[in-house]
């Protein structure tokens, strides 16, 4: 139907051809074209947030029995631009005692790498913007730089609330690494990949003809997966009910107490994106990517099932009450990482009491040859590197 | 192209500046972190000889896998014996700690 | 000077710069963050010589692991005015002397090496690292898993508060 997929590929294809007429060798037409990309990406990516932001505080209000935000434009709608230009506006402080170039350092650390991981996410047909083949791998991997960002942030603000904020934030995410990491690999095993695309290309096929294997449906180990990724996402993104760090009533704000406009709405910024990252992860990963039946374009079935996974975590904000600090690193030492080996090793047994050709395991002759994006361009950089 | 004496002329003037810290820094830390740069040296070192001289086999990178391994836990260990000293001495200078020689 | 060589010399310069910066900075905070930054740019030589897993493993283990927890003991140990201490001590001619020589030994032996001009495309490496890994270098892996036991056991005796 509406497929952006194959269009973008076309589009693309025709600036590298046009590219290299103006008189670029190879290797500069692919660079331009993934830099084009990369710019489209951020961007597309960048103005996630302000829908999200506006969203939470309108589904937070009728969770709450209230309006939320209905004066500035129809309905609030204007309610989060105008909140950035006042952001804009605000005096940046730094205070006296604190490291300047490690309070910006800070922030960056914390916003930039969340960009970076959407890179070997699969859209819809077609559009990962870089068939990884460590896939999942890279995501976890530059995800965890923003641990730093938050350590930087404690220490920088020269305040002692703020360093322990900023060390038990810390903590907190990267004990929450281990069980994310883990109930992946069940899904890895599954499918033989670590490969995104490929992931949600082998989900993409039919039971008795109607019910979708998505890894979510598996019984057991599908279920295991889903909810302790998801529980260890929304503790990995620092929401309530972890989110001890950065809480208003613990710690003065934890490590956000000394930061100020600008700086301060790049620490939310960073917060939604990565939010709808993680959505975005357990959709390609347990409920099939952009699988869908075909009365909708593939992208259509990828951004609903992410922004369900988005409410889904807005839902645990205003049900949960907040965990204390150390029931939530006994919460994850002592339940999710124990469930999530024992998942690893049912799961074994499952793959090893079904062979292969009961068809539990997808082979990649299901995978069509049209779905894999990029191998054009791959191949194009590949034997430009190589001159 | 990038040929093999580039990655490493790299990695031996990574491991000299590790090997200048190590020797002239007086924090333990500061020691500590010396060594991971030379472990990284040693790396890449590995990865380049596996990718230029034995381009079809992937025992280089392997053995990077274990290397990155042991230095991790070799970090844990050195770092819990400073955090030991710490709360004994309060002092992570390297001359002051000779109580095993006056 | 052709683009894959001109972005092989700026990331080596900003690598070295940033190492120079860890072996002589007095303020620990800023050497660990260097740190951060030249172990990043090592997961960007791996990913240049075609080891994709490596790159990621790197990254996640050394980066988002290891240094975080050089940074929590340096946050833990550190007060902001120790930072004004010298922290060379007075061996550093000595010390530069022999690094600078050790260094000057290695690149006069790696300058004329061969390497052959016709190198393999760059494949993924992650399906064959495991064959690897569960296969011919089983053994190592498992005492690997031993190494890594025995180090959390004597982090935590280290780390325990006795109380006699």
């Amino acid at each position: 139907m509406f497929e952006i997929g194959p269009l973008l590929i076309q589009a693309f294809t025709y600036a590298r051809q046009f590219l290299t007429t103006l008189g670029a060798t190879p290797l500069q037409a692919v660079v331009g074209i993934k830099f084009l990309q990369t710019t489209l990406t951020i961007s597309i990516i960048l103005a996630i947030p302000l829908f999200l932001v506006y969203a939470e505080r309108k589904i937070s209000a009728f969770m709450q029995a209230r309006l939320g935000p209905m004066h500035t434009g129809p309905w609030g709608l204007l309610q989060t631009p105008a909140d950035t230009i006042k952001l804009l506006f605000k005096e940046d402080i730094v205070p006296q005692g604190a490291d300047r170039l490690l309070h910006l350092l800070a922030v960056i650390l914390a916003a930039a790498p969340v960009f970076v991981c959407f890179a070997p996410v699969p859209w819809g047909t077609g559009f990962p913007l870089i068939n990884l083949d460590t896939g999942i791998l890279f995501v976890f991997a530059v995800s965890g730089v923003s641990t730093l960002g938050i350590l930087a942030a404690g220490w920088g603000s020269g305040n002692k609330f703020s360093m322990l904020g900023g060390l038990r934030g810390a903590a907190q995410m990267v004990s929450y690494e281990i069980p994310r990491a883990l109930s992946v690999v069940p899904v890895v095993l599954f499918y033989s990949s670590l490969n995104l695309q490929t992931i949600a290309t082998a989900q993409m096929e039919r039971w008795h003809g109607w019910m979708p294997k998505w890894f979510i449906f598996y019984p057991g180990i599908g279920q295991i997966a889903f909810i302790v990724f998801l529980i260890a996402s929304v503790a990995e993104t620092n929401r309530i009910p972890f989110d001890i760090p950065e809480a208003e009533s613990e710690l003065v704000s934890g490590y956000h107490t000394e930061y100020s406009g600008m700086k301060f709405a790049f620490f939310f910024l960073a917060e939604y994106v990565y939010v709808f990252l993680s959505s975005a992860l357990v959709t390609t990963l347990f409920l099939g990517g952009a699988d869908g039946a075909a009365f909708l374009p593939s992208w259509m079935w990828f951004l609903g099932k992410t922004l369900l996974i988005v409410f889904l975590f807005l839902w645990f904000r205003w049900t949960f009450p907040r965990l204390r600090v150390d029931r939530l690193m006994q919460f994850c030492w002592q339940f999710l990482l124990p469930l999530a080996l024992v998942n690893i090793v049912l799961t074994v047994g499952w793959m090893m009491c079904k062979t292969p050709s009961q068809d539990v395991l997808p082979t990649q002759a299901a995978i069509p040859s049209s779905e894999m994006h990029g191998s054009p361009d791959d191949a194009g950089l590949t034997k430009a590197v190589e001159k | 192209m990038i040929t093999l004496a580039h990655m490493l002329c790299l990695s031996a003037i990574l491991f000299s500046i590790g090997i200048y810290g190590v020797l002239a820094r007086k924090s333990l830390i500061a020691i500590l972190m010396s060594v991971e740069l030379m472990f990284n040296a040693a790396n890449i070192n590995l990865v380049a000889f596996n990718r230029f001289l034995y381009p079809d086999s992937l025992w280089g990178q392997g053995l990077v896998l274990l290397v990155i391994t042991v230095a991790a836990a070799e970090a844990v260990v050195g770092l819990a014996l400073v955090i030991a000293i710490y709360r004994n001495t309060k002092n992570l200078n390297a001359d002051d700690l000779h109580l095993l020689h006056d | 000077m052709t683009l894959p060589l001109g972005i092989f010399y700026a990331l080596s310069a900003l690598m070295i710069g940033f190492s120079l910066v860890v072996v002589t900075s007095r303020n620990l905070f800023r050497g660990a963050m260097c740190l951060t930054a030249s172990m990043g740019f090592v997961a960007a030589f791996f990913a240049l010589l075609g080891g994709d897993f490596l790159a990621a493993s790197q990254l996640l283990i050394y980066v988002g692991g290891v240094m975080v927890l050089i940074l929590f003991v340096v946050m833990f140990v550190q007060t902001p005015d120790l930072f004004r201490a010298r922290q060379t001590s007075v061996r550093w001619i000595p010390a530069l002397l022999l690094a600078g020589g050790v260094g000057a030994l290695f690149i006069r032996a790696f300058c004329h090496i061969e390497s052959p001009t016709e190198l393999p495309v760059l494949q993924p490496t992650s399906t064959a690292l495991g064959h690897l890994l569960l296969g011919d270098m089983a053994v190592p892996f498992e005492v690997i898993s031993l190494v890594l036991l025995a180090a959390l056991v004597g982090a935590l005796v280290f780390g325990l508060e006795r109380e006699s």
